[in-house]
């Protein structure tokens, strides 16, 4: 099963060829949401949609604070901070209120779109054309540099290349904090956390703590995705995190069923690989087929089915085969 | 010392399901005393620890640790002076945490969580001699995923947690009876060895007669949520399990015994 899978995501690589190399740059933009839903379903084992809020409120953020001549550095911080009070909001309507995590996160969302607006001064929409933004202020001479080393034919690319090589080294600093975090003392109540509440009540330990600050590193991390698909796109958008949970929870099962991780690290790098590999994935499928961009998200759909269901009906034909002796 | 002064509690209180699961129940444990308790299904005896430990709240009645009021104090508060372990071996223990990150938390106990990593290594040497006592072969598997585990090793590991900051008190409800007889001994006799070392005062719920009449200094037995009987002194020392069948027996309302509590 996984080798099928794995020969199917390398041939989807190979056939890409230099089709579109956006879509692995976009992964690693998309990849810190997978780590949202790796954080809040599988470590906190807490059912929390607050990532389709999160995301458009830490761009929009981010966006604004740009748009109002901040550094982006600080710019993507403040992201970090909007989608942390976005998780924080969650965690306490279910604290206080006790109402369960995915009814929490609906309200929160519901209430995140208003709030995502008033960011951004009542447009739906910023523009970031002109901006100075993590891209932007290094592609020319990095177009320079590469066009320098290659020849003329990598002009095309060298957004693309950027954007791998800035988000990559983004996404794995940030890897690397949560690998440390998960494994000091706050790390390890919030990982028993979502495993044995009970133990972590008996260890002294405040759960509810354990769940807030969860919550909020998490859909942090959803705010700093936000912020660097933003300056990708060039424009932030209210409408941005429309069905994100979705691509995570397919990025989560992705990840588990080619990479079977099992230690905290390997959990980590198994949520990044498979949103680069949904994104990948799904690229592939939109220039195989030719398709309109009106269809992306019938395909996102499509994409995430595959991903939960081939293992379900690979476990059913086995079942089926052993029955009959085989 | 544990002291209870008339604790009741009462489910689903004003409905037609209204069950009285404690009622003015007094109990004192004496510092480096040990009591069993016994009782059939439905006694109240899990209530009874829920209402200690913090998890359930009482209607009326006081609860006392030391000096110190407890009654109203949130669970995590509380535990920091209580130590509990359940029937079940998996609630004691965090399966996708290793052993050594399962004593880390444990070692937590009584302050907050900081950003230090999980464990020193004056602490990790002190770790591993706990485990070495044991000998079940888990001091040189540090590192191996707690959900690896069998029943009896993650008791045994849930026991050494729940000891390892000194708590006041150590509840302990039908810790062993989930666990096959070679297992349940090995965990019994590292219970009474952690118990003396400490000088703790241990409550156990145990479904054994023979438990019963074999460890600790008293025997206390429930029904209907309230304490029916005591044994203890001289009348304890020369107690047997057919005398514990007797007395229940010669409860009023007939109360039933499983074949487990007969025959364990």
């Amino acid at each position: 099963m996984r080798g099928i899978l794995l020969a199917v995501v390398v041939a989807g690589f190979m056939s890409l060829g230099n089709v579109n190399i956006g879509a692995i740059g976009q992964g690693l933009g998309y990849a810190l949401a997978g780590v949202t839903v790796f954080m809040t379903f599988r470590v906190l084992g807490f059912v929390d949609l607050t990532v389709d809020g999160a995301f458009p409120i830490g761009g929009a953020a981010c966006a604004i604070l740009i748009v109002n001549g901040h550094s982006p550095e600080f710019a993507v911080l403040m992201g970090f901070v909007a989608g942390a009070l976005t998780g924080l909001a969650t965690a306490l309507i279910d604290i206080i209120f006790k109402i369960e995590g995915l009814l929490a996160s609906i309200i929160v969302i519901t209430a995140a779109y208003t709030v995502t607006l008033h960011v951004m001064e009542g447009k739906s929409n910023i523009p970031l054309l002109g901006e100075e933004t993590l891209i932007s202020r290094h592609s020319k001479a990095f177009r320079t540099w590469l066009v320098e080393q290659f020849g003329d034919q990598m002009r095309r690319q060298s957004t693309n290349l950027l954007e791998i090589i800035l988000f990559g080294f983004i996404v794995l600093i940030v890897l690397g904090i949560l690998y440390w975090f998960l494994r000091t003392e706050i790390g390890l109540a919030i990982r028993a956390t979502g495993k044995n509440p009970q133990m972590v009540r008996a260890t002294g330990l405040n759960h509810n703590m354990m769940i807030v600050i969860g919550l909020m590193v998490a859909n942090g991390l959803a705010g700093v995705a936000g912020s660097l698909v933003v300056q990708q796109f060039g424009f932030a958008d209210v409408s941005l995190g429309f069905g994100l949970i979705v691509r995570g929870l397919a990025a989560v099962i992705i990840g588990e069923v080619l990479l079977r991780p099992r230690t905290v690290g390997q959990l980590l790098i198994a949520a990044v690989t498979g949103m680069l590999v949904f994104d990948i994935s799904r690229a592939w499928i939109f220039s195989a087929l030719d398709l309109p961009t009106t269809d992306i998200q019938f395909v996102s759909a499509l994409v995430v089915l595959a991903a939960l269901g081939a293992p379900r009906l690979y476990d059913r034909w086995k079942a089926y085969r052993q029955r009959l002796g085989g | 010392m544990l002291s209870l002064d008339q604790v009741s509690v009462t489910f689903n209180a004003g409905t037609p399901n209204e069950v009285r699961a404690l009622r003015d129940i007094s109990l004192l444990v004496e510092d480096g005393e040990f009591v069993t308790v016994i009782g059939s299904n439905g006694a109240g005896k899990s209530t009874l620890f829920n209402v200690i430990s913090g998890a359930a709240e009482p209607d009326s009645g006081h609860i006392q640790l030391d000096e110190e009021d407890i009654t109203y104090w949130p669970e995590h508060r509380r535990s920091h002076d209580i130590g509990r372990v359940f029937q079940d071996p998996r609630l004691g223990t965090c399966p996708g945490l290793t052993i050594r990150e399962n004593l880390s938390l444990a070692a937590i106990h009584g302050r907050n969580a900081g950003f230090r990593r999980d464990v020193k290594m004056a602490e990790e040497s002190w770790f591993f001699e706990q485990l070495e006592r044991q000998h079940l072969g888990l001091e040189n598997r540090l590192d191996a995923d707690v959900a690896l585990l069998s029943g009896g090793q993650r008791q045994a590991i849930t026991l050494v947690m729940a000891t390892l900051t000194k708590p006041k008190l150590l509840l302990l409800d039908e810790h062993t009876a989930a666990l096959d007889p070679n297992a349940a001994e090995q965990v019994i006799a590292l219970t009474q060895e952690l118990a003396e070392a400490n000088d703790l005062c241990v409550v156990m719920i145990t479904h054994s007669m023979q438990q019963a009449c074999d460890l600790g200094d008293r025997v206390i037995m429930m029904n209907r949520g309230r304490i029916e009987f005591e044994i203890a002194g001289e009348e304890r020392k020369n107690l047997q399990p057919a005398d514990l069948i007797d007395r229940f027996h010669s409860l009023a309302d007939g109360t039933e015994l499983t074949d487990a509590q007969l025959l364990g």
